[in-house]
This record gives structure tokens, sequence and C-alpha cells, in this order.
């Protein structure tokens, strides 16, 4: 029974721990800023080139999602897209599975 | 590892631009073929590429005080190799640069290379140095995702390097500084990730273990002995 399970136990397990490492991590880390890792990219170009970011400026114009809710709104669009097609086709094949033997 | 729009400087966007462009050219028509000999790939193709959709949009916080997102890129690279997850991954990095300013349409080239192209294409090779080996399929999974999502990093923190490298120690140190901003974040993500991509195939191998026979993704044997034992 556990043998079977064994996927989902590990699983669960690993995002358990991986939860428990950002706790510890933002409780030791009293400065953390959890910022993304691409904006921390840009910043360390800006240092290298000593040019300061706002003057990198796009080569081909951009839109740029007017405020962070929008933009998380959008992220969460994108999940969302993701999640739908993976529920329907694994909701088709399970379907397929009740009727086909084997 | 998306590089934002105007960070690279446009010789090297070009470059990794003409470098992506045949990748893709590949892909469409590797898609193209996979797709006309057997419809059950599609919805192969929809469940891994959907992956890459979810995964890509999570970004989540690492040890290193700093967040970052998974790729799932292993999963399609395994399936389909590294030329049709350039597709994918274009469609996706796409979506982020229009409507996001998440990575720009100038840098997508670099982005394609190294979440689309350089990443799965490490993990298709741990695939095929395992795949006709003892070595247990979900095992293989476990490692090919690890990986795919770990040197796409290592990519991005090279693209970086070779287009800003440090006054003092040239591309090698301004590559370490890069790599410990993308790479070390990514560790404990890339891990976590597996661990899901694995049980993602495991369902996979459950419901439509015929599908991945046909595409040869294992050897019959192996999928039928991995079916008995989940």
């Amino acid at each position: 029974m556990l043998r079977r399970y064994r996927f989902e136990i590990l699983a669960i397990v690993a995002i358990l721990v991986f939860c428990a490492l950002f706790l510890y991590t933002s409780a030791r880390m009293g400065h953390a800023e959890f910022a993304g890792s691409d904006d921390l990219g840009s910043k360390q170009i800006s240092k290298i080139t000593g040019i300061p970011e706002e003057e990198f400026h796009p080569l081909v114009w951009q839109w740029v999602p007017p405020s962070g809710e929008i933009e998380s709104a959008l992220f969460a669009l994108q999940a969302a897209i993701g999640g739908i097609i993976v529920g329907w086709i694994f909701g088709y094949w399970k379907g397929l599975k009740g009727r086909e033997p084997g | 590892m998306h590089i934002m729009e105007g960070f690279l400087p446009w010789p090297w966007a070009a470059f990794w631009w003409l470098l992506a462009l045949p990748c893709l050219a590949a892909g469409v028509y590797q898609l193209n073929k996979v797709l006309k000999a057997d419809r059950e790939a599609l919805p192969l193709l929809g469940v891994t590429g959907g992956f890459v959709f979810i995964l890509s949009s999570l970004k989540l916080p690492s040890v290193t005080g700093s967040c970052s997102h998974p790729t799932g890129t292993g999963l399609p690279a395994i399936c389909f190799g590294p030329w049709i997850t350039s597709v994918i991954c274009a469609i996706v990095l796409l979506f982020q640069a229009l409507f996001l300013a998440h990575g720009g349409l100038s840098t997508m080239g670099a982005n394609i290379i190294s979440m689309g192209v350089l990443g799965p294409l490490v993990g298709w090779g741990i695939y095929r140095a395992l795949r006709d080996t003892r070595v247990s399929m979900f095992l293989t999974v476990f490692l090919v995702c690890a990986f795919a999502d770990l040197f796409t990093y290592v990519v991005t923190s090279l693209e970086l390097a070779l287009a800003y490298p440090a006054e003092v120690g040239g591309v090698g140190s301004s590559f370490v500084v890069f790599m410990g901003i993308f790479a070390i974040t990514q560790i404990p993500l890339a891990i976590v990730e597996s661990f899901v991509l694995v049980l993602v195939f495991k369902y996979i191998v459950q419901l439509r273990p015929g599908i991945l026979v046909r595409l040869n993704v294992f050897s019959e044997d192996k999928i039928m002995a991995a079916r008995r034992d989940i």
C-alpha cells in the first residue's frame, strides 16, 4: 500500500520540506526581500557596467503591466491556462480508460 | 531565467535569436511529423506543455532570500526531444514577454536558448544515456527534470556573463556572480519540481502507457514493469 503511493508521499514530503525551508529562511534572514532573481540579475548588470538600471531602455517597445496586481492576475491566468489543459486531458484519458479494457 | 528587455546589447540579442531560430524550425517540423503520425501524441503534448505553463508562472521563494520559478521542461524533453520543447517554451516566453513584461522580444532568443534548448538538451542527453540501462524509469525522469531546470539557469548566467564580463576577471568572474544569483537559488526549486513531475509521469504511465511505447519514450518492458509496480 505504502509502496503504491510512494511517489505521492515523496512529492508531498518534498513540498513540505520546501515550505519549512522557506519559513526557516525568512525567520533567519530578517532582511530577505524575496525579490525575483530576474530583477537581481538586472541589478547585477547595472553594478558591473556602472550604468543605472533606469538607463537600460527596451530595444523593442514593451507593454508593462501598470501595477503588481495586474501582473499577478496575468500570471494567474497563465497558470490557469496550463491547469485547464492538464486537467482536461487527464480527464479525457480517465474517461477513455473506463470505456476500453486495458 | 528571464533576461529583461533591453538588458542584452543588440549584437548579443541578435546572436541568440540566430541560434534559436533553427531550433524552433526543427521543432515545428518535428511537431508536424509527430502529430501526423499519431493522434494520441497531441494530448501528451498538451499535458507536458501544460505543466511548462503552470510551473513557469510560479515564482517560488528559495534559500537565498530571492524568488525564482521552475521550468517544467524535463517532461516534454523526454517525450518529444529538445527541439519540440523549444517551441513550447517559445509560446510561454512570448506570452510572458507580451503580457507580463517578463523577458522581452529582443531577449527572447537568449531566453529560448536557455529555457527551451540548452536546458532540455542536457536533460535529453541524460535521458538518452539512462534510457536503455537498468536505472529506474522514474529516477531517470527525476534526474532529467532536475538538470533541465538547473542547467537553464546556468545558461542564463553564461549568457549574461558573456555580454557583461567583469572588469577584473572577465567572463569567468562575472559567470560566478550570476551563478550565485540564478543557479544557487534554483537548486531547491529544481528538486521539488522534479518530485512533482515524477508524480505526473506516473499518472501518464498509469493512464496512457500506449503512447509512451509508440513514441518509444521507454522500452515496452520497462513501462509494463513500472505499471505493475504502481
